[in-house]
């Protein structure tokens, strides 16, 4: 097929933009589970949406094609481009203009031989449209909600939805595409907007999930309407991605890597998961409403109370504990403050007014070990239950010693 | 659900094209300006030929529209959806603006949908009164164009007064913070949760002083893939420019760049993925990891 920027399937290009964007460092040859003119053609295509931000670097290897983006310059986010290329037929855009122009008002009513006529009066029968094709279009816009049906005896009459004025909303779906769930949908919305400056911009700015979009409006839809799913669902070390039946719950999303988990309750095991929102495709809505939902829902929020990131159990007695202290001067009460503010779950205890400490009890102590880590330079002490783990972050810290020539790093010099 | 032709850049440059095609003296240049403006780069190779070849009979061969209205679409369910989610954020709430009637929607999410979990606790009061009165006074500045005088608290805590022109806001969805972005003054940001009163200043009032540039430097890392780091690391540190590429089998190169006034921060983000990441570059960002990591031997840990 000859090629074209457009594409039908989403799912083929998430894949290649995330390799381009988080990564960058692998050479077309390096690409081994796709063949070398799919290669080109993504890498064409999405040059063709983002040439702005694509960098090159030649390595021993060969060309390196990468997405260089500061996201604290750029004010809307650019992998919300990859979702405007939706390849579509000549009878496809044809019609979607001729139907609109025909129900140019809310008032307009017409049966299906009446839009068969005027589209061919309209196109002075450049391309003639057979009612079953119409009739498909008509239904699919109707589910879209940008067309209406009224029954007057046996007819069914179709309209246009009435407009909605957005014009004075610039302001916040420029703020809200970039900041709320699914902002693509904004800047959708944006695009039907005068072209205007937009007055925010961002910091510790995640654009990453734009590839997600598709998939993360999908589960909310499920989540709104109580029910079952089944998805696809790979991993980092699982190519082979698996069908899994869940009951989706809540979408937790990291605003310190722009990661997007879903937090369901797999019935078969009768327990509660998360899945990476770029590791799941092909998300299916069954019939089904799952009637526990409400207590699912209070049996996570209890669960909450113990997640310092995505990982949680339905049992919340299944906990590790950790403590950790920390000493300050006299003038750092900042320190404390910085404790306070970022601890998710736990609490903070004063010592004395130089030591301070923090407990708490999580499900998983390994997605709290970078935070601990933050405080490097004035831990005094590390207390975990799982004394394996507690080990390991000393002698990490050691490693780091000796990484950096600080001395001191083997066993016995370390006070 | 999403990925759909309804919301495609072409078919919003074929609108465009077609509504500037109503004018009588609009020409193809013009016409062809409008597929760089709003689709991507090899559009033009595809879109006007279509139009003109009649593939897509949308234009007569005078380049005149076959259609008789200016083409225009109502919003799909999904973007009415999605305003209605928007419009129960309370930072959204800021804005003061009165969404559309869309009482027969549901939200496409509410917050109870989803969470945040590694958002700083102490993020600005947005529903508070005086806070939204501020934010609101910033906004209007902003759109036109006027001088602000401000009190406010320093970040010792201390009460000061300030005249500058605000441009625009920051947010950091970390520290679910607003600043103002500013010029005419020697501070280029200040946090709106810190000013106590402000008033506009008159519509001749300029301020001359601009503000010191944020420079930007650089990092090099070596990251060694040991439990997942690489992706760790690349997912964490996506938001900045950056360039890798990999040594050996399990270690990779990162060139970052950062603002000169987040090193502090930028420092503390490298220690948290501990020996996976060692800091190649430069010698004063190596330095401020040593001088940490000095500071900890001498805190007693074993």
């Amino acid at each position: 097929m000859a090629y074209s920027e457009l594409i039908k399937n989403f799912e083929k290009i998430r894949a290649y933009m995330r390799e381009f964007y988080v990564y960058g460092f692998r050479s077309r040859t390096e690409f081994a589970s796709k063949s070398t003119r799919s290669y080109d053609d993504e890498r064409r295509r999405i040059e063709s949406w983002l040439g702005d931000y694509m960098r090159f670097t030649q390595t021993a290897e060969g060309k390196n094609v990468f997405l260089s983006v500061d996201s604290r310059t750029t004010k809307h986010n650019p992998l919300y481009k990859a979702l405007k290329a939706k390849s579509f037929t000549d009878g496809d855009i044809t019609l979607h203009f001729a139907i609109f122009d025909l129900l140019s008002s809310p008032e307009i009513e017409m049966t299906l031989g009446e839009l068969i006529d005027g589209i061919d009066r309209l196109l002075c029968s450049a391309i003639s449209f057979d009612e079953s094709t119409l009739r498909k279009k008509l239904k699919e816009y109707t589910e879209e909600g940008i067309i209406q049906t009224r029954k007057q005896g046996r007819k069914v009459l179709y309209s246009r939805s009435c407009d909605t004025d957005i014009s004075s909303l610039s302001d916040v779906i420029d703020f809200s595409s970039e900041v709320l769930p699914c902002g693509v949908i904004g800047s959708f919305l944006s695009d039907k907007l005068e072209k205007h400056e937009s007055l925010s911009s961002f910091k510790h700015h995640y654009i990453t999930h734009a590839i997600d979009s598709d998939i993360t409006a999908t589960l909310f839809d499920a989540i709104s309407s109580r029910r079952y799913i089944t998805i696809k669902n790979a991993g980092k070390n699982v190519p082979e991605a698996r069908t899994i039946r869940l009951v989706p719950l809540k979408i937790l999303i990291s605003v310190q890597n722009g990661r997007q988990n879903l937090i369901a309750y797999h019935e078969k095991a009768n327990r509660l998961n998360s899945y990476r929102l770029d590791y799941i495709s092909d998300v299916k809505i069954e019939e089904q409403v799952c009637e526990r939902f409400d207590l699912l829902r209070k049996r996570l929020a209890k669960a909450e109370a113990h997640m310092w990131g995505v990982n949680c159990r339905l049992n919340p007695r299944h906990t590790e504990h950790v403590e950790f202290d920390i000493r300050i001067n006299g003038d750092e009460q900042f320190i404390v403050n910085r404790l306070e503010r970022e601890k998710r779950c736990g609490r903070v205890e004063k010592l004395d007014d130089f030591n301070y400490r923090y407990v708490a009890d999580v499900f998983d102590i390994n997605e709290m070990i970078p935070w601990i880590r933050t405080f490097i330079c004035r831990i005094t002490r590390v207390s975990f239950s799982d004394r394996r783990l507690e080990k390991k972050f000393i002698k990490d810290i050691k490693k780091m010693y000796d990484m950096y020539d600080v001395g001191g790093g083997d066993e016995n010099a370390v006070q | 659900m999403l990925f759909s032709e309804l919301y495609s850049a072409y078919y919003n440059t074929v609108a465009a094209i077609i509504s500037a095609a109503f004018s009588p003296d609009v020409s193809e240049k013009e016409l062809m300006g409008y597929i760089r403006e709003e689709a991507f780069s090899e559009s033009v190779l595809t879109i006007l030929p279509s139009l003109k070849s009649g593939k897509w009979p949308l234009l007569n061969d005078d380049l005149t529209p076959k259609l008789s209205n200016a083409p225009s679409m109502p919003l799909t369910n999904l973007q009415k959806k999605w305003l209605k989610a928007i419009s129960l954020d309370p930072r959204v709430k800021l804005f003061g603006v009165d969404f559309p009637e869309l009482s027969d929607t549901e939200p496409l999410f509410t917050s109870e949908d989803y969470r945040i979990y590694d958002r700083y606790a102490d993020g600005d009061p947005f529903e508070d009164e005086g806070y939204i009165k501020h934010f609101r006074m910033m906004l209007y500045a902003i759109k036109n164009k006027r001088a602000v005088k401000v009190s406010m608290l320093n970040k010792r805590g201390k009460r000061v007064c300030v005249k500058f022109i605000p441009t625009g806001f920051e947010y950091s969805e970390k520290d679910d913070k607003i600043r103002i972005v500013a010029t005419g003054c020697k501070y280029r940001h200040f946090n709106l949760a810190r000013i106590k009163s402000c008033s506009c200043l008159g519509e001749d009032y300029h301020l001359e002083v601009v503000p010191k540039e944020d420079i930007k430097k650089e990092v090099t890392l070596i990251i060694t893939d040991e439990r997942n780091a690489l992706e760790r690391v690349m997912l964490h540190f996506a938001h900045l420019e950056k360039q890798a590429e990999k040594i050996d089998e399990n270690r990779y190169l990162l060139r970052m760049k950062y603002y000169e006034g987040d090193e502090t921060e930028m420092v503390i983000r490298v220690l948290s993925f501990g020996p996976n990441v060692q800091v190649t570059a430069p010698e004063d960002f190596k330095a401020l990891i040593k001088q940490r990591l000095t500071m900890q031997k001498s805190c007693g840990l074993r």
